[in-house]
């Protein structure tokens, strides 16, 4: 059927209209990272007047007392952290979530209302005794113990997602692959995970964000400024009498642009992925 | 294992060589750092004992510290403002200085600042307080009585064209402090007990309003608007502190003078005076070391550093004596203020004033109630933030968490038994599940870490609701902490602080969001849909840009764009002719501009959500629709929603969980404003544990409650909605 | 040799038991075809000869040895799934050679035997093609594939025709008796369709409720059914079975008489098959045509009867009419007669012309 010449150009106009409302904002931010003024200023146009580079130069350039090169080493420690949380998130989510969804045994259905009830934990209230849990652990002060964190803390989702995603994969192809003469760990990595891609790199993605984006735990558990992840290295900018605005703004962009880049990579896998998993559950 | 061994690995690097460094925290930025990590530079080049310093973000410190301490794991020293002194003293992680400390170098209202009942803690640093900035080409001399200052207010302002006699943060209660003193008011009465509802309470609030009024200040003033209108030459007198020196345009002409005298009662207006303090820690490695960095850092070169670059009023009196500091005006100005300033008090006490103040003041300045009334309902906040330890007595059970232990022991039991007697016709283990063994040794690594780092903290959360905790010490209580929150104790059940008030608040923003994601993240999928429409993956990841941005980035950003002056959506309704609307001060505005923000970041999800859920709908179902005559609206609603319902459902019922616990957005954009009307109960929460005394309790048993709304929640739609929902 | 052999084989899921005790011998080189209608258990039972599903009691037997704990890979079986179970992820050349990298055959070996197996198949042009880009029959032929490059020595095939239309089928089905033929190796067919079953087995195995039948060549069945069920399972259109009860040498039913010949006494079930059915102008049964079935030069003719429905042929050039009343009769001695509860067959007709 043809659309009609007028449905189609309101529909564009809708989405030009609700693109404009999702990228003012960042505009608005691109506008005060560029500025040169630290503080706010009373203006509607998301595009700056003057441009300079010189808060991204503070923002990267920032050095310790001891001539660290702290933005390095902060990127550094973001990136290990996020790298280590998504592979230890990753593979215990993929296990989990495979035998979830495809053995029987007892518990299973308790743990599948676990992983759900985990979700309504308010977080911020286990910053005590979780604080306690990882000094009788001895992982205070250590990205170990970051890592284990975070990979825990996105696993329910993750789980549940993966779980939902192993379901729509005929089984018959595990089958098929078990008379092929594979080990079930072979079946498993050969056939399964290729299969599960989509649903993989969501989770992958979820994992990463989580670990990317998390500042509280990180200020309270590391010790060392040169260790701090970005977006604690960030809230040093919101300051408890002023906020730098200008370095804030630089800041963020320089903390987003990586989460936004594997948004846009992985974007393909988006609806497939989370629809599988998240939808069906 | 493998796990294991990187955890292992890691750990490992955080161990220090055998001579550990001292360890010295602090929140400064800028010109502040550069003068504490000089200043322990130079400590080191004397004394040969290394130093590690870590600049702690602001927001954090607090935490930070109150879990480290305890726990033996925080700093050997640490910069603090001298205000929680009592709650380290209480804690017992600070140690005393009373022998050390040469008394007779500091001015005395900075020692005086350090004494928690007779005993010394900490070397003073520095002092802030607050003194009036006097634009001198606007003002020629500064004024003496508030008489004076009327009239000089009244010759300089112009409401009209935006020009103003005084600019100041008047919703902040450090700033309205100091009329609160030249009024003649007490804060706290003889028994040291916070008092509100007094005579010089009601006058000073009135002054204030009637400055307002009157048209001398502007309404809703925050540190942006104040830094701008002074600059500009806006606003004649501006009251702040020393680090409002760093902010002034060097073309604008100024003197620093202490506040004036109230002319009706004679008293100076006289603000708090905070002292800055290097504190050795109690648990401090080498305590002599500790205790030689912290004086080092107080004295001598070192105050020559926190002069310059720092910009802090030094806290020794010899620093006065340097050349540099005779000829710096600013610094002698502060000086001067300090002496007619009051140490704020190191007080359990004060630390309760702050809230109930905020609440009366904002309340007076905006016109919701009046000066005379604003005392009694401060006095009301107070009474319900400041919980009695409620005593075991008089509630049967209440005095040992033995008998509930043992009941809930005997009560699993029952279960498991239960449980065991309904599986019915035992069917052999191994056939039963033939799989159990891959199964469970696929599951253990994630059930593990699952069980240790969120059911074990959980559980710990759960129990201490059914303690009291008070500086370290927790009691047990019984289900008190339940019941003073569900009988809204000392509180109306309508006001914000009421949980039934915060929970409805919580429906209302779950529900509004949820509902405003699904909306708009369903019509944008709609519209997607077509696959041969024009520019669709450009559409689909412009439109996603919203979700890869972190939230707290957006909250803070959308905060900055709801900005009573400088935000971009006060100048996009300006620009449309309309009146700029001040978001935080009603809590319609409030709620919608915490709504718009999360609708923002949240959308997203759910178009991507339903993007895929329609293209799980067989196409010829439309063609069988169409050939039926069924029109494209006839065909949404009948076919599209309906067969999108089992799909969406648990992406919803998720997202109603994820809203319901949404703090972020509601913490860093209305904080609660106005009056905590806004705060969620997850907000509210963590308000009880970290802004109100370490309540963790009583935000314990807040937590559990949320906990079980939740569960009740999802176990009823999904009773509601059958078996199709996860 | 490799012959398979199944002893008491039971398996039941939870509480619900599938298969209740099989015992079944197929020889090397057969080309068995179990069927039965759905729930039967005859799918289960291919699993437990796969090795996919696990027996609660019983034994599997290759080639004389017990195998019933040998995982599915050591059993050296092949299997061609309903859904045919193609790798999507994989080429048509990476889903044959999988088996084979997996058993680390050497490279030349591994392409060698694809390249055979496809030619066998045709497949040779659509070797690097997905799945997705296949249609039915090439997907049914790449299955097959699959398994012949691995050259089990028992294939198993789970219902492999049921996807495909009918003018496929029938194609298959001829391509399908050719590689046995080829091939000579024993296989072991699943369906539920009895054309498949008569025209590819060497011997069929029917099945109902968990429980074997009866098994036999194909038209063994067809004509001596051990019982009420295999008989009405096979034909088609299936055959008429009526309660009826011996009076003297007759047998007497609701609204029918039929004289017939055997040593049996009291309540029995009459069976007869449409094809040994004719209507005419006179004969023992009598009913309204509900349905009328042309072929061409005859048809069917569905009537209700006294007794309940019965099937008939008739001749095409007879005028029947959907509300006429007809007459049917027998054409000579073809009743086969069993128990009343059906589980015995008490007499069959003659052997056939």
């Amino acid at each position: 059927m043809k659309r009609p010449g007028l449905v189609t150009a309101l529909v564009h106009v809708g989405l030009v209209l609700a693109c404009v409302v999702a990228l003012y904002p960042v505009l608005w931010v691109v506008k005060l990272a560029l500025s040169p003024a630290q503080a706010l200023t009373l203006s509607v146009s998301p595009f700056p007047e003057a441009v300079t580079l010189d808060h991204f130069r503070d923002v990267v350039g920032a050095t310790d007392s001891q001539g660290r090169w702290l933005f390095g080493r902060q990127l550094g420690a973001s990136v290990v952290v996020s790298g280590l949380t998504t592979v230890v998130g990753l593979s215990l989510a993929v296990t989990a979530a495979y035998a979830l969804s495809r053995f029987r045994f007892p518990g299973k259905d308790a743990g599948m209302q676990t992983l759900l009830v985990t979700q309504m934990f308010p977080a911020t209230l286990m910053l005590v005794p979780l604080f306690s849990l990882l000094q009788a652990l001895g992982l205070l002060d250590s990205w170990a113990g970051l890592v284990l964190v975070y990979s825990t803390s996105s696993l329910p989702f993750c789980v549940w997602m993966l779980k939902g995603y192993f379901d729509t994969i005929p089984r018959e192809l595990e089958e098929a692959a078990t008379m092929d003469g594979a080990s079930p760990w072979q079946t498993f990595v050969k056939v399964v995970l290729p299969l599960a891609r989509p649903a993989l790199a969501v989770t992958a993605l979820f994992s990463f964000m989580t670990a990317w984006n998390e500042f509280i735990l990180a200020a309270t558990l590391i010790n060392d400024a040169g260790r701090f992840t970005l977006p604690v290295a960030l809230q040093q900018y919101v300051g408890e009498w002023k906020t730098e605005w200008g370095h804030f703004a630089a800041g963020a962009l320089l903390v987003s642009a990586p989460v936004m880049a594997l948004f846009f990579a992985l974007q393909r896998f988006l609806v497939g992925g989370l629809t599988a998993g998240a939808v069906k559950g | 294992m493998r796990w294991l061994a990187v955890a292992l690995a890691l750990s490992a690097c955080a161990d220090a060589p055998a001579a550990r460094p001292l360890k010295l925290w602090h929140a400064y930025r800028g010109g502040e750092e550069q003068a504490i990590e000089r200043a322990v530079a130079r400590f080191t080049e004397e004394t040969h004992v290394a130093v590690e310093v870590l600049s702690v973000p602001y927001d954090a410190f607090s935490s930070k510290l109150t879990s480290a301490i305890p726990h033996g794991a925080g700093p050997d020293v640490f910069i603090f403002a001298h205000e929680r002194l009592r709650q380290f003293h209480r804690l017992k992680v600070v140690a005393p200085t009373t022998q050390r400390l040469e008394r007779a170098r500091y001015l005395p209202s900075t020692v005086e600042a350090l004494d928690v009942d007779g005993e010394l803690y900490g070397y003073p640093l520095s002092l802030k307080t607050l003194a009036l900035f006097v634009n001198t080409a606007l003002v020629t001399d500064p004024p003496e009585t508030t008489d004076q200052w009327l009239s000089q207010l009244e010759a300089t302002s112009d409401a009209e064209r935006a020009r103003f006699g005084l600019a100041y943060a008047a919703g902040d209660f450090y700033l309205h402090a100091p009329f609160v003193f030249g009024f003649g008011a007490r804060l706290f009465d003889d028994a040291g007990r916070a008092s509100f509802d007094t005579k010089g309470m009601a006058r000073s609030l009135a002054f204030v309003k009637a400055l307002q009024t009157r048209g001398f200040m502007p309404q809703e003033v925050s540190g942006a608007l104040v830094k701008s209108l002074f600059n500009e030459g806006r606003a004649a007198m501006v009251i702040s502190g020393p680090w409002f020196t760093g902010e002034i345009d060097p073309s604008v002409r100024y003197r620093i003078t202490p506040l004036p005298t109230v002319s009706e009662t004679g008293l100076p207006l006289t603000p708090f005076l905070g002292v800055e303090a290097a504190l050795v820690s109690s648990r401090a490695s080498r305590p002599d070391d500790a205790h030689r960095l912290a004086e080092f850092l107080s004295r001598g070169e070192a105050t020559a550093l926190r002069v310059n670059p720092g910009r802090q009023i030094p806290a020794e009196l010899a620093a006065y004596e340097r050349p540099e500091v005779v000829g710096d005006e600013a610094i002698a100005a502060f000086r001067r203020a300090a002496e007619r300033a009051v140490p704020t008090p190191n007080t359990l006490e004060m630390a309760k004033v702050w809230e109930p103040m905020k609440l009366a003041l904002r309340g007076v300045l905006q016109g919701e109630v009046s000066p005379e009334a604003a005392g009694a309902l401060a006095e009301r906040r107070y009474a319900a933030l400041n919980r009695e330890q409620p005593s075991g007595r008089d509630r049967p059970g209440a005095t040992s968490p033995w008998p509930w232990l043992v009941a809930l022991a005997g009560g699993l039991v029952a279960f498991a038994v239960r449980q065991w007697r309904r599986r019915g016709p035992p069917v052999p283990f191994a056939r039963r599940y033939p799989e159990a063994a891959r199964g469970l040794a696929y599951v253990a690594p994630a059930a593990v870490g699952i069980a240790v780092l969120i059911v074990v903290p959980f559980s710990v959360g759960i129990s201490l609701a059914f303690f009291h905790h008070e500086a370290g010490d927790y009691t047990f209580v019984g289900l008190a902490n339940f019941v003073d929150i569900l009988t809204s104790k000392g509180y109306r059940v309508t006001e914000p602080l009421s949980f039934w008030f915060t929970l409805a608040v919580t429906i209302a923003w779950t529900f509004v969001n949820v509902a405003l994601h699904l909306g708009i993240g369903l019509g944008l999928a709609l519209l997607l849909k077509d696959p041969l429409l024009k520019l669709r993956a450009v559409y689909r990841v412009v439109l996603i840009v919203p979700w890869a941005v972190p939230n707290y980035i957006t909250a803070l950003m959308w905060k900055g764009m709801f900005h009573r002056q400088f935000g971009a959506i006060n100048g996009l309704l300006a620009a449309l002719g309309l009146e700029p609307v001040s978001w935080f001060t009603h809590f319609s505005t409030s709620f919608a501009a915490n709504v718009i923000t999360n609708t923002w970041l949240g959308f997203p999800f759910m178009m991507v959500v339903s993007l895929g859920a329609l293209q799980s709908i067989p196409q010829d179902l439309y063609e069988a629709a169409e050939v039926d005559g069924a029109s494209k609206w006839t065909q949404l609603r009948r076919i599209t929603l309906p067969l999108l319902k089992p799909a969406l459902l648990p992406s919803v019922i998720l997202g109603c969980v994820w809203t319901f616990n949404m703090f972020n957005i509601i913490y860093l954009v209305s904080g609660g404003e106005p009056g905590g009307a806004t705060d969620i109960l997850v907000s509210e929460a963590y308000r009880w544990a970290f802004q109100r005394n370490e309540q963790y309790g009583f935000a314990a048993a807040y937590s559990v409650l949320i906990f079980f709304v939740l569960l009740g929640w999802t176990r009823l739609t999904r009773r509601l909605t059958g078996p199709e929902a996860a | 040799m490799s012959g398979l052999r199944l002893v008491g084989i039971r398996k039941s899921y939870g509480d619900h038991p599938v298969v209740k005790g099989v015992d079944l011998e197929v020889a090397s080189g057969e080309f068995l075809v179990m069927v039965g209608p759905s729930g039967c258990g005859k799918t289960t039972l291919l699993r437990v000869i796969a090795g996919l599903e696990a027996v609660d009691s019983g034994q599997v037997l290759m080639s004389g040895a017990d195998v019933t704990q040998v995982p599915p890979r050591d059993r050296d079986v092949g299997m061609v799934f309903q859904s045919y179970a193609l790798y999507p992820h994989m080429t048509v050349r990476e889903n044959l050679a999988f088996g084979l990298e997996l058993r680390k055959v050497p490279r030349a070996d591994v392409d060698a035997r694809v390249a055979e197996a496809a030619a066998m198949l045709e497949l040779t042009n659509l070797l690097e093609r997905k799945p997705k880009a296949l249609s039915g029959g090439q997907r049914q032929r790449v299955a097959m594939g699959r398994v012949i490059v691995r050259r089990p020595r028992l294939f198993l095939f789970d219902e492999p025709l049921s996807n495909l239309d009918t003018a496929l089928r029938v194609q298959m089905r001829g391509e399908l008796a050719r590689l046995h033929r080829k091939l000579g190796v024993t296989m072991v067919y699943v369906t539920h369709d009895q054309v498949e079953a008569m025209t590819l087995a060497t011997r069929v195995a029917v099945f109902d409720k968990g429980v074997l039948q009866q098994v036999g060549p194909p038209l063994e069945l067809y004509h001596r059914p051990g019982n009420a069920f295999v008989a009405g399972f096979l034909g088609s259109p299936s055959m008429n079975l009526f309660d009826a009860r011996r009076e003297g040498t007759a047998l007497v039913g609701a609204g029918f008489r039929l004289e017939a010949a055997g040593d049996y006494a009291g309540d029995v079930k009459l069976g007869l098959r449409p094809q040994d059915l004719t209507v005419s102008a006179d004969g023992p049964f009598t009913g309204e045509v509900a349905a009328v079935e042309r072929l061409g030069f005859d048809g069917y003719v569905f009537l209700e009867t006294a007794a309940g429905p019965l099937t008939a042929r008739f001749d095409g050039s007879l005028p029947v009419e959907v509300g006429q009343t007809v007459r049917v009769r027998p054409n000579g001695d073809v009743a086969h007669v069993f128990s009343a509860d059906g589980a015995r067959a008490l007499r069959h007709p003659e052997a056939p012309r």
